[in-house]
């Protein structure tokens, strides 16, 4: 249902239609904001990442079908790159491996519950199944953006086998959360 | 697995050219392995802690949104104008003077017989049942511009594109009338009016009478929708 209606407003867009570019931007705004700060770990460049978004989406760049998977999913990349082309331009001095944050941030007592709740619980479920070494590779590559070259040289590794590196990683996870879906669905027909 | 899964990591770092992307694409459609990771991959954002978006965030997106936009809604309703739209579609014809005709008919409809069209002007060579002439229109005396018609004949259809440049303005009410005519008969068969480039298309499609026309001509119109020509012919030619 979700979905189908996502598609809805998508398709709507397309023809120009501002009202559905509105209640996308409502719908998503929060966990967009929240993903690209992030990733950017700065207020200002997840807001221009986040324009940056709507903008290729209301000038129709980059065209989304149900081929392409979850609309969600090809939102989030497509956000996902508005945010490392601003990350890159930046160029910030590059930090040490121990001081980048782990994947999953460590959860306080006044935590606030997350509107995504849900899936946040079972994909930090999944990732928590990865090896340490798997969930870096996902916050390096996913999270902080960085090249090939970069991690290569940060976690020293040999940059040809980066990418199957972060592949496998990717290919773990898909795996996992597809226990994690599966066991809940089993736990909601108890 | 095969060897288009692993582009699936450039993909979703942007990283791939447009033909790699497009590629990927057509993979991705067929290979559920591909788009599970794509999918699983799209709920790693859910691990972000819920950030409060700064106050005005919205009004100031979408305004500029909304600003970047090029003013492009007042335009006119006519069968013109349409060759602004042509680098969007992939320059496959290596004819290149009859790229923006074939534009022009791939993006004005979504009839089948474009894509016959297509084709036969991309591999110049006639399809069986389709016939694919290409006409370059004559000027009448004092008219400085000049103009290219195709006609695409098929079983039980007619189709007639015309790309116009180097045309004279036209005031008030008037248009460029396209007219095709059988023994000294017309018939209207669409019309158009000059862009800012002086340029102008038109395609027209008909579905009755289709065989035997022997001249395209071209008038200037006083007005659009005349059923029979009232203008002087700017252009013209034999079929
Ligand atoms: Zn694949």
């Amino acid at each position: 249902m979700e979905k189908s209606s996502d598609f809805m407003l998508y398709t709507r867009i397309q023809q120009k239609e501002k009202a559905a570019l509105e209640q996308l931007y409502d719908r998503y705004e929060k966990i967009l904001f929240s993903f690209l700060y992030k990733m950017t770990e700065d207020r200002d460049l997840a807001e221009e990442a986040l324009q940056e978004v709507f903008i290729k989406l209301w000038r129709g760049k980059g065209e989304y079908d149900e081929s392409k998977g979850k609309f969600t999913s090809w939102l989030f990349t497509m956000s996902r790159n508005s945010a490392i082309d601003l990350i890159r331009k930046q160029k910030k001095p590059s930090v040490p491996l121990d001081e980048i944050g782990d994947l999953v941030s460590p959860e306080t007592a006044v935590e606030e519950l997350a509107e995504w709740q849900e899936q946040k619980d079972q994909i930090q479920e999944a990732v928590s199944e990865l090896s340490s070494e798997q969930q870096k590779m996902i916050q390096l590559f996913y999270f902080k953006g960085m090249t090939h070259e970069t991690i290569s040289t940060m976690c020293d590794i040999p940059l040809g086998t980066v990418k199957s590196r972060i592949r496998l990683a990717l290919s773990k996870l898909k795996k996992t959360l597809h226990g994690v879906q599966e066991r809940g669905a089993i736990d909601d027909e108890y | 697995m095969n060897t288009n899964c692993d582009h699936v990591v450039d993909y979703l770092n942007g990283t791939l050219t447009a033909e790699e992307k497009q590629a990927f694409e057509q993979h991705l459609a067929t290979c559920a392995d591909c788009r599970e990771l794509v999918d699983a991959v799209g709920e790693l954002p859910y691990l972000a802690e819920p950030a409060e978006p700064p106050v005005g965030m919205k009004s100031r997106i979408l305004a500029n949104v909304f600003e970047e936009e090029p003013q492009k809604q007042a335009e006119p309703e006519r069968q013109v104008k349409k060759e602004k739209t042509v680098p969007m579609v992939k320059p496959k014809a290596r004819r290149s003077s009859w790229a923006p005709l074939i534009a022009a008919v791939l993006l004005l409809s979504l009839l089948g017989n474009a894509y016959a069209f297509f084709k036969l002007a991309d591999e110049q060579q006639p399809a069986t049942e389709s016939a694919f002439q290409s006409i370059e229109l004559q000027p009448g005396e004092a008219f400085g511009g000049s103009a290219k018609a195709a006609i695409i004949q098929e079983e039980g259809s007619l189709e007639v594109v015309v790309q116009a440049e180097q045309l004279e303005q036209l005031q008030g009410d008037e248009v460029y009338q396209i007219w095709l005519l059988k023994e000294g008969q017309p018939v209207p068969a669409g019309a158009f009016t000059p862009d800012a480039d002086q340029q102008g298309s038109a395609y027209y499609s008909m579905t009755e009478n289709t065989e035997g026309w022997d001249t395209i001509a071209i008038t200037r119109e006083p007005e659009a929708g005349n059923e029979t020509p009232e203008g002087e012919i700017v252009l013209s030619s034999e079929i």
